[in-house]
């Protein structure tokens, strides 16, 4: 029996996740305590959130495991320094500046930070670390395991085999031939922020059609064993590019678009070209994940399948794969980014320590309790009205039936991206001006994204196609609206009649589930928008004071926090 | 979350640089310790020269 701390960090996504004797007590990111989105520091907030928690102190713990291994990483560096000698001489100092004024000293910077002695701490494998996180949380006994992200150590992507605690590596892909890579390269080239504007990117697809495969081809090739290669001289990852792209990438797919620039996918003729480039770049990396998945499928010959890293937060990617791979069902942790890693790093060290493989995952609420005491003294001082609720599901099922939006905190905060139900905000799926309401009022989105919709799951079949299936839950997936269906969930449905469906039970999630059950007395449809409480650019709520700041900031009509009613002065 | 004495920093720096040397030895890279060496050597001397200012422009960038 061990306390087992994983961190991830010194990268994005900082997060801190904590395993006590085989149970997961607490799973953290840094950015909703800091407030700083994908905050790329080492997690202090979350590691003291998390021993708070578990009410133990830094003396208490058995490891401290770190995500990733900081020898492989400067391996890897010093590697493509001597390879690429002469052109890498420029970039000597950056290395040196980077990895060893740094990297090379974050197994001390962490046993620092949390107070242990330095032999308390170790690390894993970056893959090793999502593999873990993905499957030891799933609910199947085996399964194969497919890891892809950006880059891990000197790996992109990882196939393991999954039985009862045991992880076995079968292959994996090198650095520089990485899905993630190419992903972030044209998230750049399309004018996001590459480890924000992905999923951008991935709503943007469908509203363009992948016209240009020719020219992907180019880019990057598949071959039929189901690995992939880059083609180097389009992208800028060691050379000291800005965007991670080079001018080649710019010659063969024409000038990228500038950041910033409100989007007029009607009107423009450049902007629509610019969404035909995001689906052809979602078909591939379809195509190219699907592959994956089979040579998975062939070399462990399971029926189930786990996907982590940050590739796999790709929700329509999972999609097709679930539903094209040839498993009977498909697994994906909630932050199944850098963040996660945390978590499997966690696990690894439990088992390791003779711990038994904790229980499937049934909710993602792993973070800090919301304090309603703490929301009513800063509703005194803010001048806003506070109302005690007997019943708060019927209060707000009620306002969503008449059009309210209403912001919801509830118990602990969600580990991962997505908003779940503890710290969403709500509204009624059922007019498209709900969405352009929303958008106007708080979070001011490109006019292509999509708002997802929470359903109940005993309902959920008869509204969307495959659900609910073990993806719904998190939100890692998407589902098809079933035609009849369509007009009444239009602030919900994409304009390829997808949406990214979170399905609702009771269990894991008591409020949003009552709310449901309240929506349908009054709608006959167990539905709402949920979308993530925070404002444009932020990272989701955490505590009272940031809902309170966020109700003062935005013109919601009311906010639950806990069963107080919060709304703002007429 | 205390702040470590100096000969607690050094000892855990030392093991380190053993866990990095291990590394290296066990995957056949001892090649690359040469190189290490001058890096090492090299940032000593822009620690003392205080030279780093250098920030990462791309976020995947290998470093």
């Amino acid at each position: 029996m061990a306390a087992i701390l994983g961190i991830s960090g010194l990268y994005h996504d900082a997060a801190a996740a904590l395993v006590v004797d085989g149970t997961v007590v607490a799973a953290i990111q840094e950015e909703r305590l800091s407030r700083l989105k994908n905050d790329p520091g080492l997690p202090r907030r979350a590691v003291a959130a998390c021993l708070r928690l578990a009410g133990i102190s830094p003396q208490d713990l058995d490891a401290v495991i770190f995500y990733e291994s900081p020898y492989r990483k400067l391996e890897r560096v010093l590697r493509w320094l001597l390879e690429s000698y002469p052109r890498s001489v420029r970039h000597f100092s950056r290395a040196l500046s980077v990895q060893l004024g740094s990297k090379l000293w974050v197994l001390d910077q962490v046993a620092e930070l949390v107070g242990v002695p330095r032999a308390r701490v170790r690390c894993v494998e970056h893959h090793r670390s999502h593999a873990a996180s993905a499957f030891l949380l799933s609910p199947y006994p085996r399964a194969a395991i497919l890891t892809v992200d950006g880059v891990g150590e000197d790996v992109t992507t990882a196939i393991y085999r999954g039985n009862g605690t045991q992880i076995e590596p079968l292959g994996s892909l090198p650095y520089p031939h990485s899905l993630g890579l190419l992903y972030a390269a044209m998230t750049a080239y399309l004018g996001f922020e590459v480890n924000e504007g992905e999923h951008k990117v991935m709503g943007l697809s469908a509203f363009g059609l992948p016209r240009y495969r020719e020219l992907f081809q180019k880019l990057v090739t598949l071959h039929a064993d189901g690995s992939f290669e880059l083609c180097a001289r389009y992208f800028e990852y060691e050379h000291g590019g800005e965007l991670g792209f080079s001018a080649d990438l710019e010659h063969l797919l024409g000038p990228r678009r500038r950041p910033g620039l409100p989007w007029e996918l009607a009107t423009s003729s450049s902007d629509q070209r610019y969404a035909d480039l995001a689906a052809t770049l979602q078909s591939v990396t379809e195509e190219i994940l699907l592959a994956l998945a089979r040579r998975a499928k062939r070399e462990t010959g399971e029926d189930t399948l786990c996907l982590a890293g940050g590739v796999a937060l790709n929700a329509v990617a999972n999609a097709r794969v679930a539903r094209e791979a040839g498993f009977s069902r498909v697994f994906v942790q909630p932050a199944a980014g850098d963040a996660g890693g945390a978590l499997g790093a966690a696990l690894l060290g439990a088992i390791e320590a003779g711990d038994p493989r904790p229980a499937a995952m049934q909710h993602a609420a792993l973070g800090e309790q919301v304090s309603v005491e703490h929301a009513l003294g800063l509703a005194r001082q803010l001048g806003l009205s506070a109302e005690r609720l007997d019943d708060p599901a019927r209060t707000v099922g009620e306002l969503l039936a008449r059009g309210s939006i209403v912001g919801v905190c509830s118990g602990r905060f969600e580990w991962g991206p997505r908003a779940l139900g503890q710290r969403s905000l709500l509204a009624l799926p059922k007019e498209s001006q709900t969405r352009e309401r929303l958008n106007r009022l708080i979070k001011q989105r490109e006019p292509f994204r999509p708002f997802a919709p929470a359903v109940l799951a005993e309902h959920a079949a008869n509204f969307f196609t495959d659900a609910p299936n073990d993806l719904t839950p998190f939100m890692t997936s998407v589902c098809s609206v079933k035609p009849e269906h369509r007009a009444n969930l239009a602030a919900v449905t994409h304009v390829d009649g997808s949406a990214r469906v979170q399905t609702v039970t009771p269990s894991a999630t008591p409020l949003l589930a009552a709310v449901l059950s309240e929506l349908n007395q009054h709608t006959g449809a167990p539905i709402a928008l949920n979308t993530s409480l925070n404002g444009p650019g932020e990272p989701i709520i955490a505590h009272a004071t940031d809902a309170l700041a966020f109700l003062s900031a935005h013109a919601i009509d009311g906010l639950l926090v806990e069963d107080c009613l919060f709304r703002r002065p007429n | 979350m205390t702040t470590p004495g100096v000969f607690r920093r050094v000892a855990s720096r030392a093991q380190t640089l053993m866990e990095l040397v291990r590394h290296l030895l066990t995957g056949g890279q001892f090649f690359l310790i040469p190189l290490l060496l001058v890096l090492l050597l090299a940032g000593l001397l822009l620690v003392l020269t205080e030279g780093f200012s250098y920030v990462a422009p791309f976020v995947y960038t290998i470093f």
